[in-house]
């Protein structure tokens, strides 16, 4: 009679522990490494953002003063995007 | 303390038979529970890791006597579990470890030993065994890629242990102990059905338990669920009561010592064990008395006393064959020696010293199992593997402490001094019993080999994180310090 209690309360709370795992998100992609990439992304796209307004800024200014007035503004703007870049 | 017989030789289900229709029930039942994790297994593959966890433990195909008996239930899971994870997992963070290397390579070199052995028909029996062991072992981490996996794992564990756990607690409670006649579900000293391999796991795994109580997000800390901790507990300490597994009082011992590193009040934590030791003392029967003396009176104890004679033939035995003998190799052994029996007479007692002839007795240590048995190299190989978890545990316990505040992370350190207790544990256990290959303990070597692959892409991730930030703030002002960055 024992045996049987046990075994009743050992498989009861496996079958209660196996359904919120089947329920639950996080089991196959953990949800911390996933916001730290996503961080690592945001960070990334945020500073590639930045990155071209820097360069439009730049851009700007040259045309103002004149002193890069031959320059290509898309090389410009490519070149700050490859510099950039996520390595 | 009986040799553990392998798993594949006998079967002797300690459930008796009452009627056809009640063992029918529990074969169904049985059946219905692995048929249940397999359809669930659909949705998410990695319930056939916990699977193959659950039958590698409580082997419900050697407590049921009909239908079960006749299907391959352990290899069936197995497939599911590495198909599943060949097939039809992310793999995400998938790496090879230095430990899961020292596994695969002591799994050759037993392979290589088995093929030389002593005894080939005994060694081949063996190896049946340890190398489904070795080989999950080495497969289990790469499941491990999530907090939710490897707490899913360690839940397992404990649930299929603390299956074994209550039956036994309760009858030791209501008056069925003894050594070696206290029944559990399979009567075969195979696996974890040992007493005190199961005094030791169980001890072992009393920590994680607790980890539970303070951490678990399958199950939620609950005050629901601190008291089945507490009572599981209690059921545990009660299983080498019980059994009257010597080695088991052993491990309370050590855990209690170890206990001391992470409780606050040391003080009141050793006089509240203390105060627990001595009001259990009435409780315990006289011959749980009568077999705790032979720790320290081994002449008195046949299985005691020829523990040093073993070892000694050992070390002779590994310097004529310093690559081991093969799984088995203490069937060659032969001692004969002069042992006192005492006999009761009214109130008399006698001591009359006999001459005792003992052969192929077991090494009765991990540690001489493993040098008998694979020589040197494998010894150094398995003390290398458990020797870089403890201090990969110890790591990650220092290193990850101080993140208490967000719930995130602050399980790691506590999981990882866990994980280091059962190992500790284990191995005093282990200096006792011929257990170096025990199924739990290498999913409990899994489980940390997990953690600290888990540990070490979170702390990458997170190096990664601040290699950009540190970009944006120099990227903020003019294109120059978007460049430098």
């Amino acid at each position: 009679m024992i045996d049987y209690f046990a075994l009743a309360l050992g498989h009861g709370l496996m079958v209660v522990a196996l359904l919120r795992l089947v329920l639950r998100d996080g089991l196959d992609a953990d949800p911390l490494l996933e916001q730290i990439a996503s961080a690592t992304a945001d960070q990334r796209k945020s500073l590639s953002v930045s990155a071209r307004n820097a360069a439009r800024r730049a851009r700007t200014a040259g045309d103002t003063a004149g002193d890069d007035a031959h320059a290509n503004p898309a090389d410009v703007d490519a070149r700050a995007r490859a510099q950039t870049a996520p390595r | 303390m009986p040799t553990p017989i392998p798993r594949t030789l006998t079967r002797a289900p300690a459930l008796k038979p009452r009627r056809d229709s009640a063992v029918k029930m529990l074969d169904l039942a049985f059946l219905a529970f692995i048929g249940f994790v397999l359809v669930l297994g659909l949705k998410r593959p990695f319930l056939w890791v916990l699977l193959y966890v659950y039958i590698d433990i409580l082997a419900p195909q050697r407590i049921g006597y009909t239908l079960i008996t006749s299907i391959p239930v352990s290899l069936i899971a197995f497939a599911a579990a590495f198909g599943g994870w060949l097939l039809l997992d992310r793999k995400e963070g998938t790496r090879f470890s230095v430990r899961q290397g020292l596994m695969l390579a002591l799994l050759l070199y037993c392979g290589w030993t088995t093929g030389s052995a002593d005894f080939p028909e005994d060694a081949a029996t063996k190896w049946d065994w340890v190398w489904k062991s070795l080989l999950f072992g080495i497969f289990l981490p790469f499941t491990l890629t999530t907090r939710a996996r490897i707490e899913a794992l360690a839940l397992m564990l404990v649930l299929a242990v603390a299956t074994i756990v209550i039956g036994t607690g309760m009858k030791t409670v209501l008056g069925g102990g003894g050594y070696d006649n206290l029944k559990f579900f399979v009567k075969d000293n195979s696996g974890i059905y040992e007493s005190s391999t199961l005094a030791t796991m169980a001890i072992a795994l009393v920590p994680m338990i607790w980890w539970f109580t303070r951490f678990g997000t399958i199950i939620r800390p609950h005050w629901v669920v601190t008291a089945f901790a507490a009572a599981l507990t209690f059921a545990c300490f009660l299983v080498p009561v019980g059994t009257e597994a010597r080695t088991g009082l052993l491990c309370i011992a050590v855990l209690g010592v170890m206990a001391l590193r992470y409780v606050k009040q040391r003080l009141v934590f050793m006089a509240a064990g203390a105060a627990l030791g001595l009001a259990a003392l009435p409780f315990l029967p006289q011959t749980y008395y009568d077999r705790m003396a032979t720790i320290t009176q081994p002449s008195g104890d046949e299985s005691a006393s020829t523990r040093v004679a073993v070892w000694k033939w050992t070390i002779d035995y590994a310097a004529q064959n310093p690559f081991g003998g093969g799984f088995d190799a203490f069937r060659s052994n032969s001692f004969t020696y002069v042992m006192p029996i005492t006999a009761r007479d009214g109130n008399t007692t006698m001591i009359e010293y006999r001459q005792v002839t003992d052969k192929a007795r077991a090494f009765h240590s991990a540690i001489f199992e493993l040098l008998g048995e694979q020589g040197y190299p494998g010894l150094a190989i398995w003390l290398l593997l458990h020797g870089l978890g403890l201090w990969q545990m110890e790591r990650i316990r220092a290193r990850w402490k101080a993140r208490k505040d967000d719930e995130a992370e602050a399980w790691i350190g506590p999981f990882a001094a866990a994980l280091q207790m059962a190992s500790v544990v284990y191995l005093v256990g282990a200096l006792f019993q011929g257990i170096a290959y025990q199924p739990v303990m290498l999913m409990l070597v899994g489980l940390q080999i997990g953690l600290h692959s888990y540990c070490k892409r979170v702390e990458s991730a997170r190096a990664l994180l601040e290699r950009s930030a540190a970009r944006k703030p120099a990227g903020g002002g003019t294109m120059r310090g978007a460049v430098t960055a």
